[in-house]
């Protein structure tokens, strides 16, 4: 596919640009290169915030890399969709690793490594990205820097000003349209997965060990692994268990076969209601929550093979928290 | 498949299914069928033959882990019906210590490790087998120090004398199979790059693997990156710097809808004579058997999962030492 018009593609396909621009931004220290790659008046969602403009992205980037000067960010997939002429959707899966070598958000430089993942949407035009989705899975940067999510929630909102004045998460509510209204494409193999999570969260668990290969790899929110149909089928539980009456709804399913490699698929989700339930996040807070989620899949002969999912249980805290009052 | 029950539609179904029949649902007495009379298994920590010595030593150690699973994570496979499969099967295998057993009194731990069994099929059965599981990942879990482990077992058989001694090529009783695998291309590619980290080239790592390859080594070590890939392998070549390296069989496949992967089985023989990963060089003599597979992806080898006994290595050093 051309991703550019006329002048020839300095990247030869989607996965190269990502990963390209990636590396040129964060690694090679070409932040500058935001302006170019980044539209002006890009809205980039992360469940902590909703972030306008590239100016806030740039200022942001060199405060990470300021406090982790060494973080590198290897693309592990690219699962993308065309989005209309010269244009895609790409969802990108990145693993991040990193050392606490400067003081900053995270306190005084610590020595401490950290290995996370962040998955990432991003609309790309020609060689601009003007719109995007992104959880990274801030559960595990809070727990290896030697904090517990909650506790850490609690003293971000106060470095922030208190709960009047600290930033706000992603909600329905503060959410901003951006310039793609894409839904994905048509795939099988999406399709499969969006049913497994619209079956999981309607209770009918059997969809589990119906879908998930027996021997199935996850990848969950805090950097935390699990095996098999057990592993996947209290993750999904625990989660539901904590929003028992939110509304789920699929966003975004893309999902691709390309040769050698496995049927893949990327799917970004929400849960939107009270936290009524005992689960995932403790006793029952009453709070409304809005839960960003993201999904990628490989699959193989026997069902779903490996999984990865992100939300960021420290977005989700700040908004018991902020509901409770007790920041 | 001709010559296989009609119920197993293919090689990787009749390896999943009779590995869940014998070991999960506890038809143990149907080794009689699906393995051969006077199979050979070798394991790193020494050779058996014939399936009464599988049907004892599949009871001890479900006596140990009642809940054990084995999850099929992979079968990687050559051959045909006529000649006979050869399976290289990855498995995830999990449970709780409740039981006693090898590992010493029941701890409540439970685990998570990984195994690789290569066996040969043919006409319903396995008859000749090569296996090991991550027996150093498995005692880390269970909270038991690899070495303090090991060194109760050697006082336990009698002392480094009389100890059983870990498999070695001289031991081996040549079974049925007598293949190397096939010719695909990724199989050559996975032998060539592991003869090369060997060859102490281990810049190959960076020229083959992905950037964000996962690597899944013994002693449950797993990390990402091909600094993680590099050290581990540097760790281990370090304590064996003169060994000799030998590749034994090579599995290569292209199948629709999943990645190209490759399985490798391969051993490495002489000396611990260097300081790497099991301490001081004690000059012990000392056989590694290895497995690897591997998974390729767009940038590269995407996934490798390599496995050797870290228990059997010690116990050769501990019996050397004395």
């Amino acid at each position: 596919m051309a991703v550019t018009d006329g002048t020839p593609p300095p990247w030869e396909s989607p996965e190269g640009f990502i990963l390209g621009v990636t590396r040129r931004i964060w690694e090679e220290r070409r932040i500058a290169s935001l302006t170019r790659h980044y539209a002006r008046d890009i809205v980039v969602r992360s469940p902590a915030s909703v972030v306008v403009g590239n100016a806030g992205v740039i200022a942001a980037t060199m405060a990470t890399l300021a406090e982790f000067p060494d973080r590198e960010l290897p693309g592990e997939d690219v699962i993308w969709c065309e989005a209309g002429p010269g244009a895609y959707l790409s969802s990108h899966r990145l693993i991040c690793w990193a050392t606490h070598l400067g003081s900053g958000a995270y306190g005084p430089a610590s020595g401490r490594r950290l290995r996370y993942r962040i998955l990432a949407d991003c609309h790309v035009r020609g060689e601009v990205i003007d719109d995007e989705w992104l959880v990274r899975d801030q559960g595990a940067v809070v727990r290896q820097m030697g904090l517990e999510p909650l506790d850490w929630t609690r003293s971000q909102i106060a470095r922030e000003g208190g709960p009047e004045r600290c930033v706000k998460p992603l909600t329905p509510r503060t959410d901003r349209p951006g310039p793609y209204g894409g839904r994905g494409n048509a795939s099988e193999w999406g399709a499969r997965h969006a049913d497994l999570l619209q079956r999981v969260m309607s209770a009918d668990m059997a969809a589990i060990p119906a879908t998930y290969d027996r021997a199935a790899e996850l990848s969950l929110p805090g950097h935390r692994r699990a095996h098999g149909h057990e592993g996947a089928d209290r993750f999904w539980m625990s989660l539901r268990a904590a929003f028992p009456d939110a509304d789920f709804t699929v966003h975004h399913v893309i999902g691709r076969e390309d040769p050698g490699l496995p049927s893949r698929t990327a799917l970004r989700w929400s849960l939107w209601g009270r936290h009524s339930g005992w689960g995932m996040f403790g006793e029952p807070s009453g709070a409304e929550v809005y839960v960003l989620g993201m999904s990628h899949a490989e699959w193989g002969p026997r069902g779903l093979r490996r999984d990865w999912t992100l939300l960021d249980e420290t977005a989700i805290w700040r908004q018991i928290v902020l509901h409770k009052g007790d920041a | 498949m001709k010559g296989f029950d009609p119920h197993f539609a293919d090689l990787p179904d009749y390896i999943l299914k009779i590995t869940k029949e014998i070991w999960e649902d506890r038809g143990i007495a149907t080794l009689h069928r699906y393995y051969g009379r006077d199979i050979p298994m070798r394991m790193p920590m020494g050779m058996t033959v014939g399936n009464l010595a599988t049907i004892d030593g599949t009871l001890a150690t479900l006596a140990a882990f009642p809940d054990r699973q084995l999850l099929g994570e992979d079968v990687i496979w050559s051959g045909d019906e006529d000649a006979g499969f050869l399976s290289s099967h990855r498995l995830v295998t999990t449970g709780t210590h409740t039981g006693f057993g090898v590992m010493g009194p029941p701890t409540g731990r439970s685990f998570t490790i990984r195994a690789i069994a290569d066996c040969f099929c043919i006409r319903n059965q396995i008859t000749d087998e090569w296996l090991l599981r991550d027996g150093s990942g498995l005692a880390l879990q269970l909270g038991l120090d690899p070495e303090t482990l090991v060194r109760g077992w050697v006082e336990a058989e009698g002392g480094p004398e009389r100890a059983k001694r870990p498999f070695t090529p001289a031991d081996d009783i040549p079974g049925p199979y007598g293949g190397r695998g096939n010719d695909n291309e990724w199989g050559q590619r996975l032998a060539a790059i592991l003869q090369a980290i060997m060859d102490k080239d281990v810049a190959v790592i960076r020229r083959d693997y992905d950037r964000a390859v996962r690597t899944e080594h013994p002693g449950i070590r797993g990390g990402w990156g091909t600094a993680f890939a590099e050290a581990e392998w540097m760790a281990f070549r370090s304590a064996f710097p003169t060994a000799d390296f030998q590749v034994h069989h090579v599995i290569g496949r292209e199948d629709p809808h999943q990645p190209r992967r490759a399985a490798v089985r391969w051993s490495l023989t002489g000396t611990h004579d260097g300081h790497g990963r099991y301490g001081p060089p004690s000059g012990a003599p000392v056989h590694v058997m290895g497995f690897s597979h591997a998974e390729w992806g767009s940038w590269g080898l995407r996934r490798e999962f390599s496995l050797w006994d870290e228990l059997a290595i010690l116990k050769q050093i501990l019996i050397h030492r004395g």
